[in-house]
C-alpha cells in the first residue's frame, strides 16, 4: 500500500501553548486510524493541519504528496476541496439549507452540482426519503449522516472525522459506524479522532496523543476486532 | 446552484434583511422623489416664472431713429415684428407692441396703451380680468383698464369710455376690468391701430414685451440672436425674472443633490449597521463553506449578490413609490403633477445598488474567517 499521509516532526504552536510537540507517523492508503487521546492532548489541531485549516508552525504534513504547510490561502482551498473530506461531532450542516442542498455545497465548491448523485449519496446513507428536510428537521444520527453523505460525494482521498459520534446516542452511532464500515471495506483512507475505547477498536490502527505527543497505545485498545 | 444559494440566503436571513429592505426602500423612495422633481423643476419653475410676465423688450436705441428721423423713442413695428417671426423660435410664447400716449377721459388724464388686446392673456397670464380681454363686434372698439382706472372713473363692464388726444376723440367700449397688482392698474389697453391713429403714428411703437420659454441661459440666448437682427434696437431680458429664476434653480439643485447625498449616506450607514450583524451570524457558514473548499471570491460573491439583489429590490420598489411621491410634492408645491421621468428607475436602482454594496463592508470581512478559529468556538 502506498502512504497517503507523512507527518514528520509537526508541532503547532498557540502562542506559549504547544498543541503538538513534534509529532510523526504514516499512514497507508485504505487505512482507518483511530487517533486517540484526553481533551486538549492536539488530536484536533493535528486533524485541522492535515485537513488544511490551520497551518503548522514547523514540520511536515504531507497529504497525496501535498506539503500543506506550503500551501498559500488558494492552494489550501483547492486542497480542502479536493483531498479532504471532513465530519465533525457538532455535524455542521447550513441550517437554512436541505440535506439535498447541504450534499449540493460541496459540490458546487468542489466543482459542479450534480442533483441525482447527490441523491444517491443520501440514499447510501439511508437518507432517500429525507433529501429535502432542513438540518432542524432531522435528529442528530440523520445530520451526522448527511454530513457522511457531503463529505463522500467529491470521492475525496482522505476523510478526516472529528468525534463524528460525540454527540449521538448508541443507536445513531451504531448506524454511523456501520457506515465507517462500509467505507473502510470500499478502500477509503479513514482518520478518526474519538474518546470511545469501543470505537477506537474497530479501526485497523490507533495512534495515541497526550500533551502533544505521541504516546504508547494503552495495552486495552492495542487488539484490533 | 448559485441562485438556489442566494434565493436560501436571503429566505434564511430575512427576518434580519427586513431592516435593511426597510431603509433601502425608503432611501430609494427619497432619492428617486427628490431626483425627478431636481429633473422637472427647471421646467416648473420656468413655467411659474413665465406667470410673472414678459421676460424680453424690445426699445428704441439710441441712435434709433423713425424714417430717418425723430421721434428717435419709437420703433417701426413692422420691422421689429418681422425679426421677431424671422427667427421662428417655438420658445416665444406671446408678443405684443405697445405705444404710450397720455389721453383724457373727460378732464381726467390717463395712459393710454395701445396693443394687441389678444396677446395680453398670454403675455401676462398673472393678470386677473373681470369681462374679457377683448370683443370681436366689429361697430365697437373694444378696451380694458385697470381696476384704479374702472373705480376712478366709475366704469363698469359695458361702460363708453370717450377719449381724447390733440383735438382727436375715440370712442371705447370696456369689455375688461384688469387686476394687474401694478403700475397697469392705472392704464387703458386699445388696438394699437386705433392709438397709432390718435397720436398720428400709423406703425410706431414705443416698445414691444415678449415672453419667451426657456431658463434664463435661454432666454439670453434669443436675446443675442434677436439683437443681432435688430441692430438700430435694444433688446433685453428683464433681469429682475431672468436672473431670480436661475439663481432659485441653483437654490434648488443643491438643496437637492445635499438632500440625496445625505440619504445615501444614511442609508448606507442602516445598511451597514445590518449587515454586520448579519456578518456574525454568518461567521459559522462561512467556516464551514471555506472548510468545504469555497474559494474567499466565491464565497463573498454570493454574499455581495445578495446585498445587490436587495438593493436592487429596495431600489424598485422605492423608485415606484418615490414617483408618487413626487407628484404628490409636485401638487403641493407647484399646483400641478411633476411629470414622470423613466430615467430616474435604473438611476435609483443603481444609486441603491451601489449604496447596499457599500453598506454590506462587514460581510466582506468574512473573507478573513478562519475555519479552525470557527470550529474552536472563538
Amino acid at each position: 500500500m502506498a502512504t497517503l499521509v507523512q507527518v514528520e516532526n509537526l508541532r503547532k504552536e498557540f502562542g506559549n501553548v504547544c498543541a503538538l510537540a513534534g509529532v510523526s507517523f504514516r499512514v497507508e492508503a485504505g487505512e482507518w486510524i483511530a487517533i486517540m487521546g484526553p481533551s486538549g492532548s492536539g488530536k484536533t489541531t493535528l486533524i485541522n493541519i492535515l485537513g488544511g485549516l490551520d497551518m503548522p508552525t514547523s514540520g511536515q504534513a504531507i497529504v497525496d504528496a501535498i506539503d500543506v504547510g506550503r500551501l498559500d490561502e488558494s492552494g489550501l482551498t483547492r486542497f480542502r476541496a479536493q483531498k479532504i473530506g471532513f465530519i465533525f461531532q457538532q455535524f455542521h450542516l447550513v441550517p437554512y439549507l436541505t440535506a439535498l442542498e447541504n450534499v449540493m455545497l460541496a459540490q458546487y465548491f468542489h466543482s459542479t452540482t450534480d442533483e441525482k448523485e447527490a441523491r444517491e449519496a443520501l440514499e447510501r446513507v439511508g437518507l432517500g426519503d429525507r433529501v429535502e428536510h432542513l438540518p432542524g428537521k432531522l435528529s442528530g444520527g440523520e445530520q451526522q449522516r448527511v454530513a457522511v453523505a457531503r463529505a463522500l460525494i467529491n470521492h475525496p482521498k482522505l476523510i478526516l472525522a472529528d468525534e463524528p459520534t460525540g454527540n449521538l446516542d448508541e443507536a445513531n452511532e451504531e448506524t454511523v459506524i456501520q457506515l465507517f464500515h462500509e467505507l473502510h471495506r470500499e478502500g477509503h483512507t479513514i482518520l478518526m479522532v474519538t474518546h470511545a475505547p469501543s470505537i477506537g477498536r474497530l479501526a485497523d490502527r490507533r495512534i495515541a496523543f497526550a500533551h502533544g505527543r505521541l504516546v504508547e497505545v494503552p495495552a486495552s485498545l492495542k487488539t484490533s476486532p | 446552484m448559485f441562485w438556489r444559494l442566494l434565493w436560501k440566503l436571503l429566505r434564511g436571513s430575512s427576518g434580519r434583511l427586513v431592516v435593511a429592505i426597510l431603509a433601502l426602500v425608503t432611501g430609494a423612495m427619497v432619492i428617486s422623489a427628490l431626483l425627478n422633481l431636481e429633473f422637472d423643476v427647471e421646467r416648473k419653475l420656468t413655467q411659474e416664472f413665465r406667470m410673472l410676465g414678459a421676460n424680453l423688450v424690445i426699445s428704441p436705441g439710441h441712435d434709433a431713429q423713425v424714417n430717418g428721423a425723430a421721434p428717435a423713442a419709437l420703433m417701426n413695428q413692422s420691422e421689429a415684428f418681422a425679426a421677431i417671426q424671422s427667427l421662428k423660435d417655438p420658445a416665444v410664447v406671446a408678443a405684443a407692441p405697445f405705444l404710450y400716449i397720455v389721453e383724457r377721459a373727460g378732464n381726467t388724464p390717463v395712459v393710454v396703451a395701445g396693443t394687441k388686446l389678444e396677446e395680453l392673456p398670454e403675455l401676462e397670464p398673472a393678470w386677473r380680468i373681470e369681462g374679457q380681454w377683448t370683443s370681436s363686434r366689429e361697430n365697437q372698439i373694444p378696451c380694458i383698464v385697470g381696476r384704479n382706472v374702472a373705480r376712478q372713473l366709475h366704469l363698469a363692464l359695458g361702460s363708453t369710455l370717450l377719449l381724447s388726444y390733440l383735438g382727436k376723440t375715440t370712442q371705447a367700449t370696456l369689455v375688461g376690468i384688469v387686476d394687474a397688482g401694478g403700475a397697469e392698474d392705472n392704464q387703458v389697453f386699445m388696438g394699437l391701430a386705433e392709438v397709432q391713429r390718435l397720436a398720428g403714428l400709423p406703425g410706431q411703437i414705443g416698445l414691444a414685451q415678449l415672453s419667451v420659454r426657456g431658463t434664463a441661459k435661454n432666454i439670453s440666448e434669443f436675446a443675442a440672436r434677436l439683437a443681432a437682427a435688430l441692430p438700430s434696437y435694444e433688446v433685453r431680458p428683464i433681469r429682475q425674472v431672468t436672473e431670480a429664476e436661475g439663481d432659485l434653480l441653483n437654490r434648488i439643485r443643491l438643496l437637492i443633490g445635499s438632500m440625496v447625498v445625505l440619504i445615501l449616506a444614511l442609508t448606507a450607514l442602516c445598511v451597514l449597521a445590518t449587515m454586520a450583524a448579519l456578518a456574525m451570524e454568518r461567521r459559522q457558514d462561512v467556516g464551514l463553506m471555506k472548510a468545504l473548499g469555497g474559494s474567499i471570491a466565491r464565497i463573498v460573491t454570493l454574499f455581495m449578490a445578495e446585498v445587490g439583489v436587495l438593493g436592487a429590490a429596495g431600489g424598485f420598489v422605492g423608485a415606484i413609490l418615490g414617483i408618487e411621491l413626487s407628484r404628490w410634492m409636485g401638487q403641493r408645491v407647484f399646483g400641478t403633477a411633476i411629470s414622470l421621468r423613466w430615467e430616474i428607475f435604473p438611476l435609483t436602482i443603481a444609486l441603491m445598488v451601489a449604496v447596499a454594496l457599500a453598506g454590506a463592508l462587514p460581510l466582506r470581512l468574512l473573507g478573513k474567517v478562519k475555519p479552525a478559529v470557527i470550529f474552536r468556538g472563538e
